[in-house]
């Protein structure tokens, strides 16, 4: 996502309680509980911490968002993105050191995935899943039960 | 006709006055001279150019006249003028003129904006910023229509009009807070920028609202130009009413 002036900056050591709306861009480097949704671009920073739905049309994730997503666009999660929770978007990308737990819904006529590199945690967690989902159990987890 | 306010302190010396008169005479925009005394406010002088028939008010003096007399002619049809004499570079810009001289000459020709100003609960207008009298850093509640924002402040500027800060809508305030930052482990270096081009740091929030509510611990002065006009927990908001403030080619103000 390009870097552009934020309307609304919220900044480091800011909390925010509540829904914060705006028709503009939305910088967030503090912590808000709530969600929070632009018509235009989302950019949750390094130092931000977001419990709560994040919506926009691209949303880039460097900080941690624990709380569905929805970016009618574009979804980009940093190295440093932590984000727990349901995402939709039209095309997504997951740098190398990301984590994400959650599932993926791809919309759109042009829907591609533009880069996604699987990252240790999120393999580790896959496994962690198949090893809850009976159906999928290997020999030694069978033979163990 | 013009109907002129003087704020006589402003001035260094008498001549200066008849320097200023002797300036509007030549452009042809003299008119009847007010003074502010001890018996009469800026208000009071508004009030009475209002019941004389003037239809352009103008206040010579720093931004305290400004915002005194605005708050008389907000919502009216009459206009504002201002020559301004040791006022902050922001009401300079505001009407976009360098001094006195430039300012007397944007008068001639009558350019009209209609603008919003910034109020609050106590009735008092302003045209550019107040700010909240902070001396230490200070626990801050802005409560806005939808959710409230809590910081650790450091300052707190409610704009209506600021040249540094990009404005999206001449209907909103613009919130500059400044918070102490307790972790600096994980500041972001690339912030683009609210202020022009310079970066901006980290902990400095920008805020767009019609309206918020202040609160503090205990009771807070906002501060217009060094003046107390409230104190907090207080209600701050965009006029619904305008004021129509004659302006030069230059101001950047919006409608």
């Amino acid at each position: 996502m390009e870097h552009t002036q934020a309307d609304t900056i919220i900044g480091a050591d800011v909390n925010v309680k509540g829904n914060l709306k705006n028709k503009g861009s939305i910088q967030i480097n503090g912590t808000v509980e709530g969600e929070i949704r632009s018509e235009e671009d989302i950019t949750v920073g390094e130092s931000a911490s977001v419990t709560g739905p994040v919506v926009a049309k691209n949303i880039l994730i460097s900080g941690k968002v624990n709380g569905t997503i929805e970016a009618t666009e574009k979804l980009e999660i940093d190295p440093t993105g932590v984000v727990q929770g349901d995402i939709k978007t039209k095309i997504l990308i997951v740098r190398e050191g990301a984590n994400f737990n959650g599932t993926t819904s791809m919309a759109g006529g042009d829907t591609k995935v533009a880069h996604v590199v699987p990252t240790v945690e999120s393999e580790a967690a896959k496994e962690d899943d198949d090893k809850k989902d009976p159906s999928k159990a290997g020999f030694w987890d069978k033979n163990k039960k | 006709m013009y109907y002129y306010i003087f704020d006589i302190k402003k001035f260094g010396k008498k001549s200066q006055v008849d320097t200023l008169k002797e300036y509007l005479a030549e452009l042809g925009i003299t008119g009847e001279f007010t003074y502010i005394n001890s018996a009469q406010t800026a208000e009071d002088l508004a009030v009475l150019g209002l019941k004389k028939g003037y239809s352009t008010i103008v206040g010579v003096g720093s931004d305290d006249v400004a915002n005194s007399i605005s708050n008389v002619l907000i919502g009216q049809k009459e206009a504002m003028g201002l020559i301004p004499i040791g006022a902050s570079p922001e009401l300079e810009e505001l009407i976009g003129v360098t001094g006195w001289k430039e300012a007397a000459e944007s008068l001639r020709f009558r350019r009209i904006k209609d603008i919003f100003l910034g109020q609050t609960a106590t009735g008092t207008h302003f045209l550019t910023n107040i700010y909240l009298d902070i001396k230490n850093t200070f626990e801050v509640t802005l409560e806005f229509k939808d959710y409230m924002v809590t910081a650790k402040a450091r300052s707190l500027m409610i704009s209506n009009f600021n040249p540094g800060v990009k404005k999206i809508g001449s209907e909103f305030l613009d919130v500059i807070l400044e918070s102490e930052i307790e972790n600096k482990g994980g500041l972001i270096s690339n912030l683009k920028n609210i202020f022009g081009s310079k970066e901006v740091k980290a902990n400095y929030s920008i805020i767009r609202a019609r309206s918020l509510r202040i609160f503090t611990k205990k009771p807070l002065p906002l501060l217009l130009y060094g003046k107390t006009i409230a104190k907090t927990p207080q209600l701050v908001e965009c006029s619904d009413d305008k004021l129509r403030l004659i302006v030069s080619k230059n101001s950047p103000a919006e409608e």
